[in-house]
């Protein structure tokens, strides 16, 4: 029982998930910044921004729904800090673990998204009604690549539950780097879900304002920006349990650092492609999802499928 | 420990002034001036500087030119709508005096005629140099404010 608390909050559950967060915000700042030929901010800059922000007065608009409002950012924070108990991280293990989680952390992993966009809802802000509605579209056009693209490996492990699925990966040495479309279309699907550049459509800060966050201050928005930023790293880690499913037994101390180096590839993919391209439309990102990224993430199952096919004869 | 966690709240907010720029009905040189500062050539995220949309977010506004009779009304409004702490810098001698603007029947002479500020930054334009100085000299006035406010306090609990 006491173990088992330790575990939820402090290793591997919330406090380590904490200080990931703030780290991976740290690697992404510094690796952007460095990228544009600046110094960038020092380590201990998204400490500093969660505590002033939890130290500011707390605004709630007179037309918000006063519980709602105040209910949201935890929601997210609570949604997405349980999503990464679900996800192994030095043994194949999960802390909890069922079968099919892989599944079972997709659909925990969206809830961020629906609260974001009710907060926007509930704000009854211009900016974050916009903003709200663009969260939506944006998550209609994102999840289904995602989706797909993540399941696509348990296809040929005939399982959607991780400790099985590095298991089978884990027996067959290289064979994980058949889903490398699929890689390639859940980081860019990621991308979207974190609403990074290019995809920061819902809260571009030059049309309207902040989106859905616009009216949120203080305290509830730092619990915003900390579970974007665990939702960082909880798709990190979803990523890299299912696509790179190699060093989970080794032991507890390498385990870790391969974890985290894994972690590490991911934010840095995703810092390069928020420095190298532009915002885009909400219909160019829809248009993009639908029709090359669906396309590729069914030609991954379609792959998976044959070669499982033709093992099995 | 509520002094420690008074100076570790103190020292958050010194490391991540965030800022929200609002042009009170300047002539556009001041904030050419402070969207240049906030370039990569300056480097303000060093200090923890980041520009945001919406005063909801803010801790420094950043006003530029004299406070047209017009837009008093907004710039009030948008003060209103920063959460406390908040800090009002007037950059240029327009915002700080209303500079070759003074005496006009449609202005105010200065923010300060609107809402109180902290800093003034002169300069026709104020170089980027100018703004960033003075920002840190706000927060370094801000920083030892609340130490002397921390020591005193400290004190009286003793006495009492």
């Amino acid at each position: 029982m006491i173990l088992s608390l330790i575990k939820i909050l402090i290793f591997p559950g919330f406090l380590f998930v904490f200080v990931l967060a703030l780290a991976a915000e740290y690697a992404d700042r510094k690796l952007y910044a460095r990228m544009q030929t600046r110094i960038g901010p020092p380590w201990f800059q998204p400490f500093a921004d969660f505590v002033k922000l939890l130290s500011k007065e707390l605004i709630i608009p007179e037309l918000a729904d006063r519980t709602i409002f105040r209910i949201l950012p935890l929601v997210a924070c609570a949604a997405v800090a349980a999503a990464f108990l679900f996800i192994p991280v030095y043994n194949p293990e999960s802390l909890f673990s069922f079968k099919g989680n892989i599944v079972a952390v997709i659909y925990i992993l969206t809830i961020p998204t629906l609260t974001y966009f009710l907060a926007g809802w509930y704000s009854r802000s211009l900016y974050s009604l916009i903003g709200s509605m663009r969260v939506l579209t944006q998550m209609f056009s994102y999840e289904v690549p995602l989706l797909m693209a993540v399941l696509a490996p348990g296809i040929l492990a005939s399982s959607w539950t991780f400790s099985e699925v590095i298991a089978f990966y884990g027996s067959k040495g290289s064979l994980f780097c058949i889903n490398v479309i699929s890689f390639v279309v859940a980081v860019i699907a990621v991308q979207g879900k974190l609403e990074k550049v290019p995809f920061d459509i819902p809260e571009a800060e030059t049309e309207i304002v902040a989106g859905t966050f616009t009216e949120y201050t203080g305290p509830l928005y730092a619990y915003f920006k900390l579970a974007m930023n665990i939702q960082t790293v909880s798709a990190a880690a979803l990523l890299a349990a299912v696509f790179m499913p190699f060093g989970y037994n080794l032991g507890f101390i390498l385990g870790i650092i391969i974890f985290l180096l894994k972690i590490f590839l991911i934010i840095v993919i995703l810092a390069v492609v928020r420095t190298i391209f532009a915002r885009i439309r909400m219909d160019q990102m829809v248009m993009f999802c639908w029709k090359y990224l669906t396309p590729l993430a069914l030609l991954q199952i379609l792959i998976n499928i044959i070669i499982k096919a033709a093992a099995a004869q | 420990m509520i002094k420690s966690v008074q100076k570790l709240i103190n020292w958050s907010r010194l490391k991540s002034p965030w800022v929200i720029h609002f042009n009170t009905g300047a002539c556009n040189a001041c904030d050419i001036e402070i969207v240049a500062a906030l370039t990569p050539v300056y480097d303000l995220e060093r200090f923890g500087v980041q520009l945001k949309g919406t005063p909801r977010h803010a801790d420094v506004l950043l006003c530029s030119g004299p406070v047209t009779r017009l837009i008093k009304d907004r710039l009030v409004r948008i003060y209103e709508q920063m959460p406390e702490p908040k800090f009002v810098v007037a950059v240029g001698t327009c915002a700080c005096s209303g500079g070759v603007f003074d005496g006009c029947y449609n202005m105010l002479s200065g923010i300060d005629e609107a809402i109180p500020v902290n800093a003034y930054i002169p300069g026709c334009p104020a170089s980027p140099d100018a703004i960033i100085d003075g920002v840190t000299k706000l927060l370094k006035s801000f920083e030892e404010g609340e130490a002397k406010k921390l020591e005193s306090s400290g004190e009286s609990a003793v006495r009492s």
